[in-house]
């Protein structure tokens, strides 16, 4: 779902297509502000203020997130400064330190409240919960951040090795990544989990959200993965189909929220 | 080389157990050793291989100790076993290359896991740990999406229909109907598997294994050793293993299982036998797809007639020329996931003995096989066994 954009006086603000009151079932101030940057030409940035903005912490540093998923360098004397509202769901890139005055961007997609609501008790519990059985580290998530979310790719004897693997059948170390793959894919195959078949990790929203779709998609370039579909409310995968990718919140536990791209039907 | 002879085989009901982690396993010895026709008691045996995964966290640590412990094993040389849900399949091989290798004479493999127990969140955490954690479950899979993506794929490479999948489960409740240790003893119509609640599309619940409690366990001697104990051995002609990618999108190909290939070739090999020869197979058909797959990589269907294999009735007790999971299969006779790969064993040790009650005894039975996957298709043990040695 694109964000929607806006410029006063030198400041781009952006919010998702839902406008400022809501970022969507799995969207926050953090995935709007990822969208902002990736759709502006890189620079240095700084993001201390931003960071205070986020309800929930994220699994890893923003810092990290940020340059993983853009060309955006976070620098402490950054050109640019990232600000979100704390009071609505706007996000603004400026050279100034402060926004004076918040925009009334409230136009955009309808939003159910109830569904609205409940969706954020249901992220608000999750984020509570402790794992119990699939926990994936800390260490691991944190290691293949540039691949989970910016789509970095190894390069092993001329074949492009997505997501990242440690020791070739020569016993060799793969070389870290080197390349990028293309924020496109074609669908091999899809299915779409009832809520009651859903990962634990998922338990408390799938039944909000009617299930849990995912596809398993092929790289142009050859690599083959697996994303949880985002925004299907209005359409149906089909095998041929393409999807683009966007980073949106995984699933909450042990008090942070993970990171990973979704994809997006086209 | 020595070869080797399962002489006792015994198993608890799956299902929702009314028994724990002990009594289960202690019932399924106390069957298996009452099975063995001349005195053998746990007091003899050298090495023992439990398969488990310990799902939910219960005795997670030193598993097979406790168990042998309150099995009339004390101090017997043993481990827990964990390949997922081919565990005790790779517990059965490990004992089977234990004696092979002349380093123990009478070896217990088997499998235990307690699922129903638990609480359902608790449950549902411990569903899907054997996948690729990392890039799977959070993408929203667990089993019955990895087969889902599985099936879907499968009926857009061949000319194959979910109503392929409804006779695979027609066939094995079908099958385990008359299984008295079976978790779910139903004849189910095509009509009513046909319409089952959607649990991942196309996958409903029909084409799905139920979680159940149980326990199995297998006795295998050394030749020398096998008439001392009874005047019908079955011997273990042929042990296989593979492994592949752990996640389903790092695989060359989404309808093959390269492990089963791997396993099932090298068991073949072994037993220098070839898959027209095979009487029976109980087949890992944790999902209905799962068992489509199967009849292909372990060569008694062609690539992509798995679904025209099933269509065609071919795996049904004595009407083809192999029955596919006579026991009921995984689909009716349960899943109690450590406790599958030698709940299979159990079963082809009474075929090729003739010993199963009417109507469910395969005619003229001399060779049978199981095939033991883990998860989605990362581990798997095939292993083929005969009246002649």
């Amino acid at each position: 779902m694109p964000i929607s954009k806006s410029s006063v006086e030198n400041v781009i603000f952006a919010t998702s297509a839902y406008g400022d009151r809501w970022a969507g079932p799995d969207g926050d101030r953090l995935t709007i502000a990822l969208q902002l940057l990736q759709s502006e030409t890189a620079s240095t940035i700084q993001i201390d203020s931003f960071v205070e903005s986020l309800e929930y912490t994220p699994s890893t540093a923003v810092s990290s997130i940020i340059e993983s998923t853009t060309d955006w360098k976070v620098d402490s004397d950054g050109q640019y400064h990232l600000i979100a509202s704390n009071s609505s769901f706007i996000v603004a890139l400026t050279k100034d330190e402060h926004i004076s005055q918040w925009p009334d961007l409230s136009l955009g997609k309808m939003i159910d409240e109830d569904h609205k609501n409940s969706i954020h008790g249901a992220w608000k519990k999750e984020v509570a919960g402790v794992s119990q059985g699939a926990y994936v580290s800390q260490s691991q998530h944190r290691l293949a951040m540039p691949s989970r979310l910016g789509l970095h790719a190894q390069e092993d004897a001329s074949t492009i090795v997505w997501p990242p693997r440690q020791l070739n059948a020569e016993g060799e170390r793969i070389a870290p990544a080197s390349n990028k793959l293309d924020n496109r894919a074609s669908i091999l195959t899809w299915t779409r989990l009832s809520a009651a078949g859903a990962p634990s990790e998922f338990s408390l929203r799938a039944p909000l959200l009617g299930g849990v779709s995912t596809v398993l998609v092929e790289f142009s370039s050859g690599p083959k993965g697996v994303f949880m579909l985002a925004d299907d409310e209005d359409g149906q995968a089909s095998i041929g189909q393409e999807v683009s990718f966007e980073v949106r919140r995984l699933y909450g536990q042990d008090e942070l929220i993970h990171y990973g791209l979704k994809a997006l039907l086209i | 080389m020595v070869d080797v002879a399962m002489v006792g085989a015994g198993q608890t009901k799956f299902g929702n157990h009314p028994l724990g982690l002990k009594g289960m396993w202690s019932e399924a010895i106390e069957k298996a050793f009452s099975s063995v026709d001349n005195d053998c008691l746990p007091s003899m045996v050298d090495e023992a291989f439990i398969g488990s995964i310990a799902f939910g966290g219960s005795q997670l640590g030193n598993t097979a100790a406790l168990l042998t412990e309150h099995s009339g094993m004390d101090g017997v040389s043993v481990r827990r076993v964990e390949n997922a849900c081919a565990s005790s399949g790779f517990a059965l091989r490990d004992a089977w290359m234990t004696i092979k290798s002349g380093q123990a004479d009478i070896v217990v493999a088997g499998g235990i896991e307690k699922m129903n127990d638990l609480s359902a969140e608790r449950k549902r955490y411990w569903l899907g740990v054997s996948g690729d954690t990392e890039w799977e479950r959070l993408a929203g899979l667990t089993f019955p999406g990895t087969y889902a993506l599985t099936a879907r794929r499968y009926f857009h490479e061949f000319e194959s229909t979910h109503d392929d999948l409804v006779h695979v489960s027609v066939k094995n409740h079908m099958h385990g109907f008359d299984n008295e240790v079976a978790h779910l003893r139903k004849d189910v119509s095509f009509e009513k598997a046909s319409s089952g609640a959607m649990v991942a599309d196309p996958l409903t619940l029909y084409d799905c294994c139920p979680t159940s409690d149980g326990a199995s366990a297998v006795i295998l001697v050394a030749d020398h050793l096998a008439h001392q104990f009874t005047d019908t051995p079955i011997w273990v002609k042929g042990s296989g293993a593979g492994s592949d990618k752990l996640a389903l999108h790092d695989r060359p190909s989404l309808t093959q299982l390269r492990a089963t290939q791997l396993a099932s070739q090298k068991a073949y090999s072994i037993a220098n036998i070839q898959p027209n020869q095979i009487d029976l197979a109980e087949v890992h058909d944790c999902f209905t797809i799962a068992e489509v797959l199967a009849t292909e990589d372990l060569g008694f269907a062609g690539r992509g007639e798995g679904g025209r294999f099933a269509r065609d009735g071919q795996g049904r007790r004595n009407e083809g020329d192999v029955t596919i999971n006579a026991s009921g299969g995984l689909k009716s006779k349960g899943h109690p996931l450590g406790a599958t790969g030698t709940g299979q064993a159990v079963e082809v040790f009474k075929q090729l003995r003739h010993q199963v009650e009417s109507p469910r005894q395969v005619r003229d039975a001399e060779v049978g096989l199981t095939h033991n996957v883990g998860g989605s298709g990362a581990t798997c043990a095939v292993h083929i066994f005969g009246r002649e040695r």
